[in-house]
């Protein structure tokens, strides 16, 4: 199932209020940075969905 | 923490102490003019991001007090005129106790290790071991090769031989000392001796009639501002020496809904563990498990969990004196669950 990221909401980690919350609470790893933005791995996601309950741009929404 | 004011006829102030808020959210829950807001408990919990757990908009406060008569832990306080409405004999209070008994309390200091908001002041002071036993022990120097077979082997650490010298002219400025305060003349250093240099008696049992049992001495106290009322202490106290009232009363439990995926995913979350300010929940076989021994119905976990799958159901609180029918059926919304 995984997660998918709106773009445009997305702080792409410099303009995230915590530079990358998503990938600092994944523990699953299955959000990583790339290139200063933010990676899906989906097969690793777990689908626990605390990315999506503290993203503070709520740019985190179901695949 | 926050602090901020409202000066009229009456000087209002509501403070607010990060210390004491286990982040239940309980406080904007009932906050009439939606003045308060929850942040994110889980990264705050996991040191994610810094920050207080409750801020308040002191633009919209209404300074009226429910949310600091609401709070069971004591996060929030509003003073009218530097008096806190606590002491106030027309406002609510909670009727909760944690107490120690010092009469029943032994001291063994178990409350202390497991009170997960380091809540508990515990001391005691031992008498010296040198008070229950009784014996001699005398070291022969002329018999003594310096071996340290005795101190190494010595139980109660007591010997301290020195016997590797200094410099060239101390070759022969050894040493070995007893320390009576930790002897307990159980004669191992006697009869590991290759030299038979050590002499000693026991002769507790012989005086046990004589030896008075001293008097363990200390102190066990509960910090009121900071304890969450979770019960691991009157749970775990050998002597039923703590009382401890929960602020409410009810049930916790996990409901998940297989048809709309919302089920709980264990160790790969965990968000409930992590913020329950009780100890209260672990991740067994994969999913959350709920000690309601331990659990004061905080409700933190339920704001936490992502699948919101967590429902707390609270069917009294101790909350007493309520006299507003306003603040009343406000209050009673806590009641019904989440």
């Amino acid at each position: 199932m995984a997660v998918k990221i709106d773009p445009d909401a997305c702080g792409h980690i410099e303009n995230c209020p915590v530079q990358g919350l998503c990938v600092k609470i994944c523990e699953q790893g299955a959000l990583v940075e790339e290139n200063g933005d933010v990676a899906i791995i989906a097969e690793k996601c777990d689908d626990c969905d605390l990315c999506i309950q503290n993203c503070p741009n709520q740019a985190i929404s179901k695949a | 923490m926050f602090n901020i004011e409202r000066k009229g006829s009456e000087y209002r102030v509501l403070s607010y102490k990060d210390q004491n808020c286990v982040g239940c959210g309980i406080c904007s829950e009932v906050c009439p003019t939606d003045s308060l807001r929850l942040g994110p408990t889980v990264p705050i919990a996991r040191g994610l991001i810094e920050m207080d757990l409750v801020s308040v908009n002191a633009n919209s406060c209404a300074f009226c007090g429910l949310c600091s008569s609401a709070c069971p832990f004591g996060a929030l306080d509003l003073t009218i005129d530097n008096v806190s409405i606590k002491e106030l004999d027309v406002y609510p209070k909670w009727n909760v106790e944690c107490i120690v008994n010092d009469d029943d309390c032994v001291y063994c200091g178990r409350c202390n290790d497991v009170c997960p908001q380091d809540s508990i002041i515990f001391k005691r002071e031992l008498p010296d071991r040198s008070a229950l036993v009784r014996g001699e022990i005398d070291i022969d120097d002329e018999k003594c090769i310096y071996c340290s077979f005795c101190a190494d082997m010595c139980p109660a650490g007591a010997i301290t031989v020195k016997n590797i010298p200094k410099a060239s002219n101390d070759v022969v400025n050894n040493s070995i000392e007893v320390d009576l305060s930790k002897c307990i003349f159980c004669g191992v250093c006697k009869r590991i001796c290759p030299e038979n240099a050590i002499m000693e008696v026991c002769s507790t049992c012989m005086y046990s009639d004589e030896i008075d049992i001293p008097e363990v001495t200390g102190e066990t106290f509960i910090v009121e501002n900071t304890c969450v009322s979770c019960s691991w202490c009157s749970e775990i106290c050998p002597k039923d020496a703590i009382s401890i009232t929960k602020p409410f009363e009810g049930n916790l439990e996990l409901v998940e809904i297989e048809e709309e995926e919302k089920i709980c995913k264990g160790e790969s979350c965990h968000a409930c563990q992590d913020v329950c300010p009780c100890k209260a929940v672990e991740i067994v076989e994969g999913k959350s498990v709920t000690n309601l021994d331990f659990c004061n119905l905080c409700g933190a976990c339920v704001t936490a969990c992502p699948q919101d799958i967590r429902v707390v159901s609270r069917t009294a609180m101790k909350l007493e004196n309520v006299n507003s029918k306003s603040w009343s059926e406000i209050l009673d919304t806590l009641l019904v669950g989440k």
